[in-house]
C-alpha cells in the first residue's frame, strides 16, 4: 500500500463529522412535511439528504479501509492539516470581517492588509505599507466608482464624526 | 442578419470593447498567478456585475473566461505549476523547453493555437447551440432533472475524485440549494426559525468562499514554495511553425470541443485526452514527450481553449454546466434574470449571438495580450504569496459585501472558505457543491412537476422512464457514468486490457 493511499490526520474525524451531519439533516428533511406526498415541499430535500447519508457511510466504509498514517495524532494534524500559519490567517480574516462593519471599509482593510502581509512572511514593512495603501485606494476607486459597490463606512467612525 | 447586428454589437459599442480587452487582459495575468483561479476570478466578479446591464457583464466574463483558461499555461511553462487546471499538461513540455531556454517560443507557440482553439470552438458553438436548442425544446421535467444529475455527476466524478464523494458533494449544494421558504407552497425548509435563512443561501457568497477564501487557505498552507525565475526573449513564433503544427492544432481542437461541449467535462479533461492523443499519434515529435517536444504544447493548449466554446453549448441550449466556470456564468445569468436553457436561445436569441460575438471579440484581444507584455507578466507571476493572498481576500470580501451590502454574507463566506478548506484537502470536489447550489431550485421543481404530471405515483414516474425514448436515452448516459466508475468496472476494464 502506497504512503499516498494513507488516511491524512483528521480524516475520519471529518468524514464522521459529515455523516452525523447528514443524518441530522435527514431528520430535520424529514420535519418538513415527512411523508405527506411525493410531490410535497420536503420530499426532495429528503431525497437529497438521504443520498447524502448513503454516500457519507460508502466514504467512511473506504476510508477505514485504507491504512492510518505513521502519525495521525493531533500533532499531526496541526503540523499539516492546520498549521499556525493557516489558523493565524484564518484568525485575521475573521477578525477583519468582523471589524467591516464597525471599523469601516478603508481603515479595516489597511489594518489587515499591513498586519496580514507581515503574518504570511513578508518582512518589508515599508512595501507591505506601500502596496496596502495603493491597492486599497486602486479598489475604492474602482469598486464605488466602476462598480458602484457601497463599501461600509463604519458604524464607529459615523457615530464619532457624522458625515 | 439581425444575428450578424447581434454578434457585432460588443465590437460596435466603444464601452463593450473596453470591457472584452479588460476581461481578456485580467482573466490571462489572473488566470497565469498561481493560486488564482478562472472560476475564482469569475465567482469574484460576478458579485460586482449585480447592478450592471446583462451584456457588459457578459462581454467582461467572457474575456475573463478565454483569456482565464490560455493564462493558465503561462505559468506552467515558466514555473512548473499549472496557473489553472487546464494547464497541467501544458507543463508536461513547456517546462523543459524553458529549461532549454526556449521559454519565449513556448509562449508564443502556445497563444497561436490557443487562439486558433478558441475560434474552432467558437464556430461550433455558434453552429450547434441553436440545432440542440431547438432539440431541447423536446425535453419534459423529468429530463431535466435526470440532465441535471447527470451534470452534477459527471463534474464530481469525471474531474478526478471518488464517485461517492462526487455525489456527496452534489447532494450537499442540492440540499444547500434548497434552504428557505418552498416556491410552491412558502413552507419553511431547513431555515431553523431563522428569518435570515428564510431568503436561502446566497450562492454567490458560496462560490466566493469555495473557490476564493478556500483556495487561499489551501495557498497558505504551502507558502514555504519558492517560484523559479525564467529568461523570456523572442516571443513571436515564425509561419512556418505554426503552419507545422496546424494540423495537429485543428484536430485536437475538434477533441476540445466535444468534451467541452460534455456536461460536467470541462478543459482540464480535454487537454490531458488532446494531449494522450499527441503522444499516440505522432509519430516523430520534435523532441520526446515530456522532453520539450513542442507537440506536447500545441495539443492541451488548442483543446483547453476550444473547450470554452464546447461548454457554452450545454449551458446556453439545455442550463447545464460544461464545467465549474460555466456553472458560475450560470449564476451570473440567473443573478441578471436570465434563465439558461432551451428557452433562452428562443426568447432572447440576440443573447446568444451577442455571447458568440464577444467571445470571438476576446479571442482577438487574446492574441494581442498573448503576445506583448511579457515583462510586465514575468513581474506580477513573482510577485510573493504574502502579498498576493492578503489583497485576494480583501477582494473575496468586498465581493461578498457587494452582494446585499449585508455583513451576514461575508461570515458566510468565510464559513465556506474554511469548510470548502477540509473538503479540498481531504479529497472532496467543491464543484459539485456549487453545481448543487445552482441546479438544486431547478431540479427540485422538475422532480415535483414530474412527480405531479405522474399522478404522484413513483411507479409511473419510473415506468415514463421507458416509455420515453429521450428519458431512456438519459437515464442510459447516468446509468453508465454510475457503472463507469465503480471499482469492479474499473477492474473489469483492466482486464480487457
Amino acid at each position: 500500500m502506497s504512503n499516498q493511499d494513507a488516511r491524512k490526520p483528521g480524516e475520519v474525524t471529518f468524514t464522521v463529522l459529515m455523516l452525523v451531519g447528514s443524518a441530522f439533516l435527514l431528520w430535520q428533511s424529514f420535519g418538513i412535511s415527512g411523508f405527506q406526498s411525493w410531490s410535497s415541499a420536503g420530499m426532495f430535500p429528503m431525497l437529497a439528504a438521504a443520498t447524502l447519508l448513503v454516500t457519507g457511510l460508502l466514504t467512511v466504509r473506504h476510508l477505514l479501509r485504507r491504512p492510518a498514517a505513521p502519525d495521525s495524532g493531533a500533532r499531526a494534524f496541526f503540523a499539516q492539516i492546520a498549521p499556525l500559519q493557516l489558523l493565524g490567517g484564518v484568525g485575521a480574516v475573521a477578525a477583519y470581517m468582523l471589524m467591516l462593519q464597525p471599523l469601516g471599509f478603508l481603515p479595516s482593510s489597511l489594518l489587515f492588509l499591513f498586519l496580514s502581509m507581515r503574518l504570511f512572511g513578508s518582512e518589508r514593512w515599508g512595501l507591505n505599507l506601500s502596496v496596502s495603501v495603493a491597492s486599497l485606494a486602486a479598489i475604492h476607486l474602482v469598486f464605488s466608482t466602476v462598480f458602484s459597490v457601497v463599501l461600509p463606512k463604519g458604524s464607529w467612525l459615523v457615530a464619532l464624526l457624522p458625515i | 442578419m439581425q444575428a450578424l447586428e447581434y454578434f457585432l454589437m460588443s465590437w460596435a459599442d466603444p464601452y463593450l470593447l473596453f470591457l472584452t480587452a479588460a476581461g481578456t487582459f485580467a482573466g490571462i495575468y489572473i488566470g497565469a498567478i498561481p493560486g488564482l483561479s478562472v472560476t475564482m476570478a469569475v465567482s469574484i466578479l460576478i458579485s460586482f456585475t449585480f447592478k450592471w446591464e446583462v451584456n457588459a457583464a457578459l462581454a467582461l466574463i467572457s474575456g475573463i473566461f478565454l483569456g482565464g483558461v490560455y493564462g493558465g499555461s503561462r505559468s506552467a511553462i515558466l514555473l512548473n505549476i499549472p496557473g489553472a487546471p487546464a494547464a497541467i499538461a501544458t507543463g508536461l513540455d513547456g517546462y523543459p523547453l524553458a529549461k532549454r531556454g526556449e521559454a519565449g517560443m513556448a509562449i508564443g507557440l502556445t497563444t497561436v493555437v490557443s487562439v486558433i482553439g478558441g475560434f474552432v470552438g467558437i464556430i461550433a458553438l455558434a453552429v450547434a447551440a441553436p440545432a440542440v436548442s431547438e432539440f431541447a425544446l423536446k425535453f419534459a421535467p423529468r429530463d431535466y432533472l435526470m440532465l441535471a444529475v447527470w451534470g452534477i455527476l459527471l463534474v464530481g466524478s469525471l474531474s478526478g475524485g471518488s464517485l461517492a464523494k462526487g455525489i456527496f458533494c452534489g447532494a450537499l449544494g442540492v440540499l444547500i440549494g434548497t434552504v428557505g421558504l418552498d416556491p410552491m407552497t412558502a413552507e419553511p425548509r431547513l431555515t431553523f426559525g431563522s428569518l435570515q435563512l428564510s431568503a436561502g443561501i446566497s450562492y454567490v457568497a458560496a462560490m466566493i468562499g469555495f473557490f476564493g477564501v478556500a483556495e487561499v487557505l489551501v495557498q497558505l498552507r504551502e507558502l514555504r514554495q519558492k517560484a523559479v525565475r525564467q529568461d523570456v526573449s523572442k516571443i513571436l513564433p515564425s509561419w512556418g511553425l505554426v503552419r507545422k503544427y496546424l494540423p495537429l492544432s485543428l484536430r485536437t481542437s475538434s477533441i476540445g470541443v466535444v468534451i467541452g461541449a460534455l456536461p460536467g467535462a470541462g478543459g482540464d479533461i480535454a487537454a490531458l485526452m488532446a494531449y494522450d492523443l499527441a503522444k499516440r499519434s505522432v509519430k516523430n515529435p520534435s523532441r520526446p514527450f515530456g522532453q520539450g517536444a513542442y507537440e506536447g504544447l500545441v495539443a492541451p493548449e488548442s483543446a483547453n481553449n476550444a473547450a470554452v466554446g464546447g461548454a457554452y453549448i450545454p449551458m446556453m441550449t439545455l442550463g447545464i454546466p460544461g464545467d465549474a466556470v460555466t456553472a458560475v456564468i450560470i449564476g451570473a445569468l440567473y443573478i441578471h434574470g436570465l434563465k439558461p436553457g432551451p428557452m433562452l436561445m428562443v426568447e432572447t436569441p440576440h443573447l446568444f449571438w451577442f455571447i458568440v460575438g464577444s467571445l470571438t471579440l476576446a479571442n482577438l484581444f487574446l492574441l494581442v495580450f498573448g503576445l506583448s507584455g511579457i515583462r510586465l507578466f514575468t513581474k506580477m507571476v513573482e510577485t510573493p504569496k504574502a502579498i498576493l493572498l492578503p489583497l485576494i481576500l480583501v477582494l473575496c470580501a468586498v465581493g461578498a459585501y457587494a452582494i446585499n451590502n449585508n455583513p451576514v454574507d461575508v461570515y458566510m463566506m468565510l464559513g465556506f472558505g474554511v469548510f470548502g478548506y477540509f473538503l479540498k484537502i481531504y479529497g472532496y470536489q467543491v464543484a459539485p457543491v456549487i453545481l448543487g447550489m445552482i441546479l438544486g431550485p431547478l431540479m427540485d421543481k422538475s422532480f415535483r412537476q414530474a412527480m405531479i404530471s405522474a399522478g404522484d405515483s413513483p411507479a409511473q414516474f419510473a415506468s415514463e422512464f421507458f416509455t420515453s425514448p429521450l428519458s431512456a436515452v438519459i437515464l442510459a448516459a447516468l446509468a453508465f457514468t454510475v457503472v463507469s466508475q465503480t471499482t469492479a468496472w474499473k477492474r473489469w476494464r483492466s482486464r480487457q486490457a
